[in-house]
């Protein structure tokens, strides 16, 4: 979860700034005005720089290299033999696919059961405030709280769902979750959602309150059904909060890493690209093919976000409406 | 007809958002209650069969884990107020001056949002070592501002782009500096928007674990996600569930707090510029 | 303007003092030495070690580092890379010795200290903490797993436990008789552990060769490396095998040992007393024997496992540390240390311990002696997580070990240590 909650959704519908008189001044405040918004931004600017780009460069540097930490000697210059061998590796795909899926399926989930929620807060006349304060409990609980809250969840000894569920068929007391690769997908996903959900209903709910009730009456007045309503005008006005959503927690959930070193350490095939490349960089000490992966890791992010602003036709920062 | 169908679908939602909601965060409550014999020969059971309070008395007498908690807060408050601070002045700059470069600014928040963490752990563990500041505060604290900072700029600016700023104008006509403006008139109303960037820094910081783990190696700057990571019980071969469970809970009593006072500025926080949009 | 500079001045300033306020915080109190002791996890012996050897000169306290023998290699050789001088003493366990002397991280233990050493310790624990001919770590308790069985299961299903059984004889009577064989199969170091021992009982090893680095001879592809895979492959698809087999460790393999289900497990010294608190009538059922075979006549290879305890170079106190070395890992404080975790001395001499009598028969210490000299450790490369963590992605799930699992495994190996594969 996370710095997604910048998300802080378009507001498509304001100018910028309001009008200022000051502008028709002269030059020298305009001036003025220039050099003191570039100081006020310029420490956050160069932190954020100092603790991304530069050791985003080293990271390219180094990935050129075998360099492994525990055995200094053993240190060469190998071009970009580390980006062959990653690409042409089995479990980078794997893990990629892994990766996809999680991402794909969590957000799918989520944005199904993100909307009821939304609808239901929308809705509510009673107890506002007490929705609000649980659907906020697992936004603000830690990753790893929520991660072993499920893994005793799923526990074959101490785990609650076998014995609940037990009358389905393909559940029996020793059903071991954690023992082969789509049980324990499964259960890592249900973690993931549960913590991510109320983000993303929150998101949902903003987007839902935009909708004009006058649209809806309308619409109903004309006679047009529950599901009608929804797929004709509720959907399609929210669509710059859907986007929003979409896109923060499809990144995020691309990021996943939290949940599955908790609940699997990445047994049972269940790693992700950010877990693959964590193990490189700190458990084996591949300084040089860990940086490869993450410049890798880096650019497939950049690719799905342009992939999502492009399918989705919004450009974020006009949709906030800064110039 | 319709009306009565549409509160019965409204309360039904309402419990089962409850229940989803609070069922695992219950578990784990339940969980903290049951004894190390109990969970050590399988206990499915949802509640404590003989509740017991040992795993608190061991848990907050467990320095590794107290330490763990003073380091969590320190870590996360002190990026927290060192974060809002440099955003806070960035929102202004961006919601309220023209200056070159403003577009590039939000890029690269926006960029530095969707950043992937982990890329970062290599070359920084790399940098840190060689910097000395690796497993310490500041190691933490460096790149915990600078991920949240993206945050607290957007929360910030949608909050700012609201005030009224004729306030200010006034307060430039009777002489005042741009600056002495700014801190006179703009920080007491934008005090709200601050706090509530300040919240969702902290759980950021609160919850961080990639960075936790991979920059820290003792309970000298190891954070309560990381500790947990590492909890060692009395059994050295077996996860002390119970005391898991123990420690979940007592690291979630402040979110707890935090959000039964603040839940409204929170979801403010988070849905702002859409909702008065 | 101004401040602004003055607030980011102030800000700069606090992160610098909140570094320096943690900094003091571990260096506090002056004059008599300090001296950081990372252990294991145990139940309280290293911690009792620590204070019986501490002197007037030196105040030995402890730090616990995280369960997973991995984790605390990940965890040490992290500080030491960073040239942390916070660490001074450490509990390190047997595979990671060679890397941490090949890197140059340990100081390097008198030849006084090393004969002595040598001459106190069982063979496996001296071969296990050698790395170019020089013993680099102290051997201060070694473990060893033997054959835990349950009297009345025997019984039932009348094999002789006084001859020495072999893989295939025990997983047959189990699942015959509705009982279970629990092991370590979860896709950690424990596996690896189970896997080195029964090639090594087929006569066989995992790889040899190994001050060839990256070259060294990998030899898991053998006859006794399919003799291993077989083992595990009935296991895994007969009656006998846990539920949890492909997640179990020591813990969950005591557990399933303790359930009404449990008959056969291969386990470390400590199964003894584990017992004692929770389960106390079980003791009495409780039978030991010899690891058992992995081909019918050959002598078994127990796995070895223990705790060598080296000295960091950057530590500011080397000598002193040395000294504290040389006590810890005496004969009576490893006979203290036994004496409280169950964690067997790592020397004949450790053993005589009276209190370790009182607490184990007779025949049980001598078992575990007899096991700890026909022991086989792991191989001694500095590459051992490399080949551990390949071993581990090849031959896991138990339930997928086939016939080509260990050629699989040996061209894996082979191209992660030449960097052709990701790990």
């Amino acid at each position: 979860m996370s710095i997604a909650t910048a998300a802080t959704p378009a507001t498509p519908s304001k100018p910028g700034k309001p009008d200022r008189p000051g502008k028709a001044v002269a030059s020298d405040r305009a001036k003025a005005e220039n050099r003191l918004g570039l100081k006020l931004v310029a420490p956050a600017v160069i932190l954020m720089l100092l603790v991304t780009a530069w050791p985003m460069l080293r990271a390219l540097y180094l990935s050129l290299f075998r360099y492994r930490l525990t055995t200094p000697d053993d240190r060469s210059f190998q071009g970009i033999s580390n980006y062959t061998t990653i690409l042409t590796d089995p479990l980078f795909w794997q893990d990629t696919l892994n990766t996809v899926i999680i991402m794909v399926v969590t957000v799918a989930v989520e944005l199904v059961i993100g909307f009821a929620f939304a609808m239901v807060m929308h809705r509510i006349v009673f107890a506002r405030g007490a929705v609000r304060t649980s659907i906020l409990i697992p936004y603000g609980i830690i990753t790893v709280v929520s991660a072993f809250a499920w893994q005793f969840t799923f526990s074959i000894n101490n785990g609650w769902v076998n014995s609940w569920f037990e009358w389905l068929p393909w559940i029996g007391p020793d059903t071991n979750w954690f023992g082969a690769h789509w049980p324990a997908m499964f259960a890592i996903m249900v973690s993931e959602i549960w913590k991510t959900t109320p983000f993303m209903s929150l998101l949902l709910l903003a987007g839902l309150s935009q909708v004009s009730e006058d649209m809806l009456e309308a619409a109903q007045v004309d006679g047009a059904t529950w599901w009608q309503r929804l797929f004709k005008v509720i959907l399609p006005n929210m669509r710059a909060a859907i986007m929003v959503a979409v896109l923060f927690r499809a990144l995020d959930a691309f990021r996943i890493f939290d949940n599955i070193y908790v609940m699997t350490k990445g047994a049972q095939g269940t790693e992700s690209s950010s877990f693959l490349t964590y193990r490189q960089v700190i458990e084996q000490f591949q300084l040089g093919m860990g940086s490869a992966l993450s410049v890798l890791l880096f650019l497939t992010v950049l690719l799905i976000a342009y992939l999502i602003t492009k399918f989705f036709r919004v450009d974020l920062a006009q949709a906030r409406g800064e110039g | 007809m319709n009306a009565t169908r549409n509160r019965i679908g409204t309360a039904i939602g309402f419990v089962l958002i409850l229940v989803w909601c609070l069922l695992p965060v219950v578990w784990i409550i339940s969980l903290s209650f049951k004894s190390a014999a109990e969970t050590g020969v399988g206990s499915p059971q949802f509640l404590p069969k003989d509740p017991t309070l040992q795993n608190y008395r061991d848990i907050l007498t467990d320095n590794d884990f107290l330490d763990a908690l003073r380091n969590s807060f320190g870590i996360a408050l002190i990026a927290t107020f060192l974060s809002v601070i440099l955003a806070t002045l960035a929102a202004y700059a961006i919601a309220r001056l023209e200056f070159r470069g403003k577009r590039a600014v939000l890029s690269l928040a926006l960029a530095i949002a969707m950043f992937p963490v982990v890329s970062l752990v290599g070359p920084l563990f790399d940098m840190w070592r060689t910097l000395h500041l690796f497993n310490t505060w500041p190691g933490l604290i460096i790149p915990y501002m600078s991920f949240t900072l993206p945050l607290a700029i957007w929360t910030l600016s949608a909050f700012f782009r609201e005030i009224p700023w004729e306030m200010e104008q006034a307060a430039q006509v009777d002489g005042a500096t741009s600056w002495q403006a700014f801190r006179k008139v703009i920080v007491p109303l934008a005090a709200p928007g601050v706090f509530t960037a300040a919240i969702l820094t902290f759980f950021f910081a609160w919850n961080e674990f990639v960075l936790a783990i991979s920059l820290t190696s003792t309970t000298r700057s190891r954070t309560v996600p990381a500790q947990m990571s590492f909890f060692v019980g009395p059994d050295p071969f077996n996860p002390p569930y119970g005391q898991l469970a123990t420690a979940s809970v007592v690291v979630t009593v402040p979110i707890i707090i935090i959000v039964l006072l603040f839940q409204r500025k929170i979801v403010a926080g988070l849905t702002s510029g859409a909702v008065k949009g | 303007m101004d401040r602004v500079r003055r607030g980011v001045a102030a800000a700069a300033a606090l992160i610098t003092a909140s570094g320096l306020l943690a900094a003091c915080a571990a260096n506090a109190d002056s004059g008599k030495a300090q001296l950081t002791w990372y252990i294991n996890p145990d139940s309280g012996g290293q911690a009792a070690v620590a204070k019986s050897c501490s002197t007037d000169d030196y105040t030995i306290t402890t730090q616990v580092l995280p369960q997973d023998a991995s984790q605390q290699r990940i965890q040490l050789a992290r500080r030491l890379a960073a040239e942390d001088p916070g660490i001074d003493i450490m509990s390190i366990d047997p595979p990671y010795t060679a890397e941490f002397a090949n890197a140059g991280y340990l100081a390097p233990l008198p030849q006084e200290l090393q004969d002595k050493l040598k001459d106190q310790s069982f063979k496996g624990a001296t071969q296990a903490a050698t790395w170019d001919g020089d013993l680099v770590v102290a051997p201060f308790w070694s473990n060893v797993q033997v054959l835990w069985y349950r009297k009345s299961f025997v019984k039932k299903a009348g094999i002789d436990m006084g001859r020495p059984v072999t893989w295939d004889q025990i997983i047959d009577a189990a699942s015959k008789n509705g009982g279970k064989v629990a092991v370590q199969a979860n896709k950690y170091e424990g596996y690896v552990v189970w896997i080195n021992a029964l090639i090594a009982g087929a006569g066989g090893a995992i790889v040899s060769d190994t001050e060839k680095g990256i070259d060294a001879s990998i030899d898991i592809d053998s006859d006794a490396g399919d003799q291993a895979a077989a083992v595990i492959r009935k296991l895994a698809r007969s009656k006998a095998a846990p539920s949890d087999l492909s997640v179990s460790n020591e813990g969950t393999a005591g557990a399933t040992f303790g359930s009404p289900v449990g008959a056969f497990l291969t386990n470390w010294t400590y199964i003894w007393t584990n017992y004692d608190a929770a389960q106390p009538e079980l003791k009495k059922d409780i039978g030991y024997a010899r690891y058992p075979q992995t081909v019918e006549g050959k002598e078994s290879r127990p796995p070895y496992g223990g705790i060598g305890v080296g000295v960091s170079k950057y530590s500011h106190h080397v000598d002193e540390s040395l000294k504290a070395v040389e006590c810890i890992t005496n004969a009576k404080s490893q006979g203290l240390n036994a004496e409280l975790t169950g964690n067997m001395p790592a020397s004949a001499a450790g053993y005589e311990d009276p209190k370790l009598h009182k607490i184990y028969p007779d025949d049980l210490l001598k078992l575990f002696q007899d096991s700890l000299n026909a022991a086989t450790p792991r191989s001694v490369t500095p590459y051992w997580s490399d080949i551990s963590g390949s071993i581990q992605s090849t031959w896991h799930p138990p339930g997928s070990v086939g016939t080509s699992t260990p050629g699989d495994s040996a061209s894996f190996i082979d191209d992660v240590l030449h960097g052709r594969r990701l790990l």
